[in-house]
């Protein structure tokens, strides 16, 4: 069809000079893969983008080396670069090379030798990486097939069984015959694994493998990763934005930055000693899961360079707070530190950034925000929303003409609790437990609702009138998760914020003047209002999202995965403006988020969801630091912490399955069938799990924390615990 | 599956009922063949006009509804359809004609339909290429001449042809030439009739499909699922001819199945310019001619093959889409 791929067209019109001396520039024969001086140009519209430059690599066999950045920073491009995937139009020069064969300059054709043998790779959204109309055995067998011609179809067959098993694919024989529609996200990553590892490869690529994937999904995946590597001994390329996720598996790091990588060295030298002012950032603007002291994220300010302009000094100088002028001259090489042994970090500075500097002495991170209702105790506060005993049930139903019912989805069950003023309510769970349709249900103001929902003393029985809904509705302000979606494009902010403005019958000079302080509020230059969305940038945008929903001065602000469109960098400027805000305006919020970490930072008060149940309530420190319910024990031990000594040592509970459909659930508790706890009871006990619906009761000893559990603190499942091995790492 | 294509039939048939009954009833209230007999000359009187009518079961006294029922016990016991006012029965005139559209439509639109498919993975595989730009640009040419002037420029083109050697290759109109031995002379008189309406029908129409091919093929280029499978190990043409055909061919499939009945009904340009009296003057004619009889059969078979079309549309997407599912 298409002429041939031309990936390195240009890379050999290089002066042979040139590539001879790139080319001798590989040292370490014994590296699986090997990556020498990789740039990638794109040409746009608006000139050449220079979205990889300069990366250099060696991957020995076995080891794991993670790739870790923001959006922008080219790490996909650069694994697509060594895969020979990027699109005719790229332009890639330097040198990848796999086992001593060169691959940069190879045909689409010659790569294809490689690619799926030696070196495979497991992309980030497995909904639509795989083929619709193909089930997955042929999948898996044509991977076989391409590599191995001559294979029998019954051995192809036995092989594709025996890879479903090893990626945990519960009766694999007959699963070779599904459809990829049939299985849930996380089991298509499962089958991308599979397919990846098929032709047992040198070197697997993983490009964001859990992105889209729950946290208890998500360990499920890396767990596999694991085993895959085990099974394959295959050198593996983690690429993530998300620090905790490598933290555990890598041997080696490279921070990219601008299409560079800005520091390289051993797992534990990067998360301990980082000497690069992005890095340390990175690293202090990640919440932690496991840490209950309260203090300000470090954000980073400013956005990355953009990649057309080839920046003169150091790209993260416009950023930096240590930039001086000595910084703009010139870019700083990839340098030696000492210490590590690899360890080598682009910052001219990076000798003074010795491991006593904390991230806080270069970083200036906002004081910690008190509001006044902290000093008040929570029982003496008046109630902003409560909700007693709300349910939304969908009916499940079979049938064109005549709908039968066969079944009920119980998207929220009998859901109670209240949020009293000044403070951060969370709900947490995985997807499909009910968090969204809880929500809709507050939002909702009808008096048919199954349940009451009381906002700032309106309840929804009396919200029969628009009058008595409009003043419900100025009491409680949403800001929703994709602050891009959110924003109607052609609204320039100021038209934004005076729409709810408006509603509320404000004349013109007094909207002008309520803009104006809103944008101070969250931190925008109020110049700039007159703007499109689209001229800002990610975190700005989020920032007007709040400034819209701040706008008519509610008491309540509903926040629905506000940060998880974010990168980190600007994630953590956008939850201190949150606790900021909080605590200027005492304001209450309701956070709806996946990220455990950024609940545990923010809130006061956590739900955990399951089913439409809360399994466990109560203050955020009680729960995240003593979880009672196997549930809540299970999703924090699914999390991930960017601390590589803990995470290689500690002892993580893998759920097994997926959520199960609300068609299967069981009488008693619906955890029963994933949970680690009963599996380890004996018959007799179990029975009352099956039979039986555990109240939500206070936990003995705590003030604030109930859980629903008969129980509590069960011996776990030995099968659903896993400890690592402790492996030959290198200390620092 | 069987059950529900008959859930299906049934829907479809209680659909054809009522809109062939509304047909009638709008046939007998504003067709009035009466008036046209008036203008024979020598002028008829009344009474023989209506006589006349009466005897071929067109009685104007009659009220809509009882010639409704009239109309439809006719069929539904004798399968019989009724006659036009020139005294022909409309079973015949029906049989004939069909058949008459089909030999003009079945083989362009099987040759539409390859060309259009083949045309447009061709040109999607070339995106932005030489090729791609020619096939592409001729697609949106064809959509916008009127088929009708397409149709006279091949018509004058078979002519030039004909003029240029000197001798009468092409027919640009009728089915056949009365009086030619059967056997082989009849065949090739068959095939110089054929061609000229073929070829104009056909590069008319595979604009449409090239087109759609195109875009849906060129929207599943660089789907994930065509990266892993390159990753795999495929070239990227293999990757494309492998898992982005089929699943861009899911709409065009569907669009193919419903083309395919309109085969047998026939186009109303094509057969004036053509001269092929089938079912598509047929429909037109039948108005101007105030038969209402004709009208409303040939309304009825349009329902029919519309409902054909869209059940074999369900059947196509439930063949090449695993995620169809039928309940």
């Amino acid at each position: 069809m298409s002429s041939e791929t031309t990936t390195g067209a240009t890379g050999s019109a290089r002066p042979d000079v040139e590539r001879l001396h790139v080319a001798g520039l590989h040292a370490a024969s014994d590296a699986v893969l090997s990556v020498r001086d990789l740039n990638v140009r794109f040409n746009s519209e608006n000139g050449v983008v220079h979205a990889v430059r300069g990366v250099d690599f060696d991957l020995m066999p076995g080891k794991t080396l993670g790739i870790v950045g923001e959006s922008g920073s080219g790490k996909s491009v650069t694994s697509l670069a060594i895969m020979g995937l990027l699109p005719p139009t790229a332009e890639v020069t330097g040198s990848v090379r796999l086992k001593g064969r060169e691959l940069l300059g190879l045909s689409d054709k010659a790569m294809c030798e490689f690619r799926g043998n030696d070196l495979a790779m497991v992309f980030q959204d497995p909904l639509s990486s795989l083929t619709p109309v193909f089930t997955v055995g042929t999948q898996i067998m044509e991977a076989l097939t391409i590599h191995h011609p001559a294979m029998s179809r019954t051995a192809k067959e036995a092989r594709a069984v025996e890879l479903l098993a090893m990626v945990g694919i519960p009766s694999p024989k007959d699963r070779l015959k599904a459809f990829p529609h049939e299985f849930s996200g996380g089991m298509r990553q499962r089958v991308m694994i599979a397919i990846a590892i098929a032709n047992n490869p040198r070197v697997l690529i993983a490009d964001e493998p859990t992105t889209a994937l729950d946290v208890t999904i998500q360990a499920q995946v890396l767990e596999v990763l694991h085993t895959a590597q085990e099974e394959t001994g295959a050198a593996v390329v983690m690429i993530t934005h998300d620090l905790g996720v490598v933290a555990g598996m890598a041997d080696d790091i490279m921070v990219m930055y601008a299409g560079k990588p800005v520091e390289t060295g051993a797992v534990d030298d990067i998360y301990y000693n980082p000497r690069m002012p992005y890095t340390m950032g990175l690293l202090g603007a990640v919440p932690r899961v496991d840490a209950a002291e309260k203090s300000s994220l470090v954000p980073i300010e400013g956005m990355p360079p953009n990649l057309i302009h080839t920046p003169t000094g150091c790209s993260f100088a416009p950023r930096c707070p240590l930039a001086s002028d000595a910084c703009l001259d010139g870019e700083p090489p990839l340098a030696p530190v000492a210490g590590g042994a690899l360890h080598r970090a682009a910052c001219i500075k990076s000798e003074s950034l010795g491991g006593t500097v904390d991230v806080h002495d270069v970083f200036t991170a906002p004081p910690v925000p008190l509001s006044r209702f902290d000093a008040i105790p929570r029982a003496e506060r008046s109630t902003v929303l409560q909700l007693k005993d709300v349910r939304k049930h969908f009916p499940l139903t079979r049938g064109a003409l005549i709908k039968r019912r066969i079944g009920t989805v119980k998207a929220v069950d009998g859901l109670s609790f209240d949020i009293r003023e000044g403070e951060c309510f969370s709900i947490v769970g995985e997807s499909g437990s009910g968090k969204t349709t809880t929500l809709l249900e507050i939002m909702e103001f009808h008096p048919d609702q199954d349940g009451e929902v009381v906002i700032g003393g309106l309840s929804n029985k009396q919200a029969a009138d628009a009058k008595t809904k409009g003043r419900m509705r100025r009491e409680l302000q949403m800001v929703f998760q994709d602050p891009t979606g959110a924003l109607d494009p052609r609204f320039t902010v100021y038209e934004v914020l005076a729409e709810p403005l408006q509603n509320a019958g404000m004349d013109r000079a007094a909207i002008r003047k309520r803009i104006m302080e809103l944008m101070r509020l969250v931190g925008l230059q109020p110049d700039h209002v007159n703007r499109f969305p689209n001229q800002f940038s990610g975190g700005q945008r989020q920032r007007i999202g709040i400034a819209r929903a701040l706008a008519v001065n509610p008491k309540l602000v509903v926040l629905d995965e506000p940060v998880s469109a974010l990168d980190v960098s600007v994630q953590a400027g956008v939850i201190n403006l949150l606790d900021h805000l909080r605590a200027e305006l005492g304001l209450s919020y309701l956070l709806v988020a996946h990220d455990l970490s950024v609940v545990r930072h923010i809130s006061n008060r956590v739900a955990v969801m399951y089913l439409g149940k809360i399994v466990e309530i109560g203050a955020v420190d009680r729960v995240f630091d003593n979880p009672r319910h196997p549930y809540t024990r299970a999703l924090l031990s699914a999390i991930p912490v960017p601390d590589p000594q803990l995470e290689r040592t500690r002892e993580r509970i893998i759920l097994q399955g997926d959520l199960p459909s609300p068609l299967q659930a069981p009488k008693g508790c619906n955890f029963a069938t994933r949970c680690p706890v009963f599996a380890a009871l004996p018959p007799g006990k179990q029975e009352k799990c099956l039979t039986l619906e555990p109240p939500l009761e206070p936990a003995a000893s705590a003030t604030d924390q109930q859980f629903a559990c008969f129980f509590p603190d069960g011996e776990m499942d030995e099968d659903m615990l896993v400890v690592h091995e402790p492996a030959d790492h290198v200390a620092p | 599956m069987l059950k529900y294509l008959a859930k299906r039939g049934i829907t479809y048939v209680v659909m054809i009922f009522l809109t062939t009954s509304a047909g009638y009833f709008l046939a007998v209230s504003s067709l009035k063949p009466a008036l046209l007999e008036q203008e024979r000359i020598p002028r008829p009187t009344p009474e023989q006009v209506a006589d006349s009518m009466r005897l071929k079961g067109l009685d104007p006294d009659l009220s809509p509804w009882e010639r409704y029922v009239d109309w439809l016990t006719a069929i539904v016991t004798r399968w019989d359809w009724g006659r036009s006012p020139n005294g022909a029965y409309i079973n015949a005139e029906f049989g004939d004609r069909v058949w008459i559209s089909t030999r003009l439509f079945l083989a362009s639109i099987v040759l539409t339909l390859v060309i259009g498919v083949a045309l447009g993975v061709y040109s999607a595989a070339r995106q932005y290429k030489f090729q791609d730009r020619v096939i592409t640009s001729y697609s949106y040419l064809a959509h916008i001449v009127p088929a009708p002037i397409a149709y006279f420029l091949v018509q004058l083109g078979a002519i030039n042809i004909n003029e240029s050697v000197g001798e009468r290759i092409f027919y640009v109109t009728g089915i056949s030439t009365p009086g030619v031995e059967p056997g082989w002379p009849q065949f090739v008189d068959m095939l110089a009739h054929y061609v000229v309406p073929t070829v104009a029908i056909t590069l008319v129409g595979w604009g449409a499909y090239q087109i759609a091919q195109r875009q849906y093929l060129l929207d599943n280029v660089n789907a994930d699922f065509v990266r892993t499978a390159r990753a795999k190990g495929l070239s990227r043409n293999q990757a494309i001819a492998r898992h982005a055909l089929r699943v861009s061919f899911i709409p065009v499939a569907q669009s193919i199945a419903f083309t395919i009945p309109a085969i047998f009904a026939g186009g109303f340009f094509a057969e004036k310019i053509f001269a092929w009296p089938g079912v598509g003057s047929w429909s037109i004619d039948a108005i101007s001619l105030q038969d209402v009889n004709a009208a409303t059969a040939t309304l009825a078979y349009g329902s029919v093959i519309f409902a054909i079309g869209a059940v074999l549309a369900d059947f196509a997407t439930t063949l090449v889409d695993p995620r169809v599912r039928v309940q």
